[in-house]
């Protein structure tokens, strides 16, 4: 199961890189996420996963797409203009072939036998109560980020709107 | 069988599969062939195409997604203190309120001036 | 449950455990009830209501001719739609528009498995169900602004911008407005939330959050008076102005199939699930309380005026989510009252 994970995570990935229009990559980038998602529900995160496909996959996905779609209009068909069979592209390829064979001879031939991860369901009532009692100083801190952002989210979206004289509906 | 919630998921989603995508393909395959000028052209009650003056339009909404991804993120922390919030005590109750407070004051300008619409 | 063949040993066995599978609780609920015939035959349904109590809101009668009733009319459209030709327009990429028209109907029967139909009758008892569902949601917009673009029509594109601004914006305040809930009850499990609900319904204590999560859900089914993505009178069909035959229907019945689920997870968290006087058996609550959900959200749908967008996207963002927290303080106070012993699982 892992390992089909992965595959679909990488294969997701490669497909995004390689893609000739950058919608499919943008949907790829979606896919690979999607698959890490999953890799959340094998180690038992399950609302870390399901939180994982809302933010990231639901939210920076769409923001990626919207970005594509307005950004670039050319006679409807975004291509990602490559020269073909370069060398860049065949050493990138090559470069992660060789990080993944030595990670994986380092990780294989050591001599720390690495504790296989238990299934351990997190408990959320329990996450909850150590996230307020331990680190409730950064979620203030967080909260005023937040804050932030929705400040400059509205005051952005009343800037746009002077640009424009806006009149009647539409 | 005891399957896992996620794998019953999985099950699920493939009958659906299995029973939509032959609809589909039974579609393709029966409706009729035919490259028209005017058949493939996009439906545009029949004028011709228009400039992009409407899609620049959608422009200025571009903040209300970066509002969506904080808001999200925002989501995850609410929902994970808010299953811990009854056995809590008191101050650390106050702490979520404070949250929920910075998050609201820009809310609460935003619809004042809202109100003002020619400041906004 | 054991039949004898002559002949291979072999296909015996096969023909026996294919039996057990097709018989096995599991598999009836995923496929029969409360899985997939429950769905479609409930979404089918949904179009045949819509279209009657529409007909009665505005004087006329609404489908007549097919079956008693017009109970028959979505079998007839079903076949029609499928032996229509699947026009494109040049340049649409059609192999995306399929695809997400499939991905559509996936998506929107996907939270059902999460729902639960009665005490231990739930396909998919998820300690996350209720995030599971919003995950789902949260994948909507990306798929209908795919079919936008990948239409290569003004029309289509401009009801996919317009569709996803407005789902994004009022996907937030449908979170926040059943967090009240989630920290009466502890958990984000469906079945317990139900069972919380024993004594009294959160329609009652969170009548802020109920009406916060309603307005939201008909944003998030484009149901007027939020169906600008589909003004009929503006933009044709909005989005899916270029989907046709087959693929028209597939997205059709994916958004009757949301309406059916939404207004299932709505009975689930505020109207007590399958809670009831024991005369009728619980799921066949379940599916009352849905059902009168849906009608009333059809009701709305001919009886209210179109929101037009920017104030749809001001009102989402600003005042539906004030009172989406507004809620939350409201449930602080009240569990701060002690008054969290009610609903405590």
């Amino acid at each position: 199961m892992f390992l089909a994970l992965s595959a679909l995570i990488v294969a997701s990935a490669v497909f995004a890189l390689e893609a000739k229009e950058l919608i499919y990559g943008a949907i790829g980038l979606g896919m690979s996420l999607i698959g890490v998602a999953g890799l959340f529900i094998l180690l038992g995160a399950e609302y870390l996963a399901m939180f994982q496909i809302a933010v990231y996959v639901g939210a920076v996905v769409v923001l990626i797409l919207f970005t594509i779609m307005l950004v670039r209009r050319e006679s409807g068909r975004i291509v990602d203009e490559e020269e073909p069979a370069s060398f860049g592209r065949a050493g990138t390829y090559v470069a992660a072939l060789v990080a993944l064979a030595v990670g994986g001879a380092v990780i294989l031939l050591a001599p720390i036998s690495p504790a296989a991860p238990e299934f351990y369901r997190v408990q959320l009532q329990e996450l909850g109560r150590s996230l307020a009692s331990s680190y409730a100083v950064a979620l203030v801190i967080l909260g005023l980020v937040i804050g932030a952002t929705v400040v400059g989210g509205l005051t952005l979206v009343k800037i746009e709107r002077e640009e424009k004289p806006s009149g009647t509906a539409q | 069988m005891a399957l896992g919630s996620w794998s019953l998921l999985a099950i699920f989603e493939l009958v659906i599969f299995i029973t939509t995508f032959p609809l589909l393909a039974f579609g393709w395959l029966m409706g009729a062939k035919g490259k028209n000028p005017i058949r493939d052209a996009p439906f545009e009650s029949g004028q011709t195409r228009l400039g992009e003056a409407r899609l620049r339009y959608m422009m200025q909404y571009y903040p209300y997604l970066i509002m969506y991804v904080a808001f999200d993120v925002v989501a995850m922390f609410l929902f994970t203190w808010g299953l811990a919030f009854a056995s809590l005590p008191f101050a650390q109750g106050y702490l979520f309120l404070v949250f929920v407070a910075i998050l609201a004051v820009p809310l609460g300008y935003a619809l004042y001036l809202s109100g003002r619409r020619d400041l906004w | 449950m054991v039949t004898q063949l002559q002949g291979l040993p072999g296909l015996q066995e096969l023909i026996n455990s294919v039996l057990k599978i097709i018989t096995s609780r599991t598999f009836l609920e995923i496929v029969v009830f409360p899985g997939f015939l429950n769905v479609l035959l409930s979404a089918a349904f949904l179009t045949w209501l819509e279209r009657k109590v529409i007909a009665r809101v505005q004087l006329r009668i609404g489908p007549l001719y097919a079956g008693m009733w017009g109970i028959l009319q979505p079998i007839a459209d079903g076949i029609k739609l499928l032996f229509k030709e699947m026009i494109l327009p040049e340049l649409a990429d059609a192999k995306l528009l399929m695809l997400c028209a499939l991905g559509l109907m996936m998506l929107a029967a996907a939270p059902i498995v999460a729902i639960p139909f009665g005490e231990g009758l739930v396909i998919a008892n998820m300690d996350v169900g209720l995030v599971f569902v919003f995950a789902v949601l949260s994948l909507f917009p990306s798929v209908v602004l795919l079919i936008g673009w990948g239409s290569n029509s003004k029309y289509s594109f401009l009801g996919g911008l317009r569709s996803l601004f407005q789902q994004v914006a009022y996907e937030i305040p449908m979170w926040l407005s059943v967090l009240g809930i989630v920290m009466l009850t502890g958990t984000l499990n469906l079945t317990e939330i139900v069972r919380a609900q024993q004594k009294v319904w959160f329609v009652i204590p969170q009548i802020l959050g109920f009406a916060v999560f309603f307005t939201a859900a008909l944003a998030e089914l484009e149901r007027t008076p939020f169906d600008l993505p589909e003004a009929e009178t503006e933009l044709v069909m909005g989005w899916m102005t270029e989907l046709s035959g087959a693929a028209f229907m597939v997205g059709f019945l994916a958004m009757y199939t949301k309406l059916y689920v939404m207004s299932a997870l709505i009975t689930t968290l505020f109207l007590g699930g399958w809670s009831g006087p024991s005369i009728v058996p619980e799921p066949l609550w379940v599916v009352l309380k849905t059902f009168l959900v849906a009608g009333v959200i059809v009701i709305i749908r001919g009886t209210f005026p179109r929101v037009r967008v920017d104030i749809l996207l001001r009102t989402g963002w600003t005042r539906l989510l004030l009172l989406a927290l507004a809620n939350v303080f409201v449930t602080v106070i009240m569990i701060w009252l002690g008054f969290g012993w009610v609903w405590r699982v």
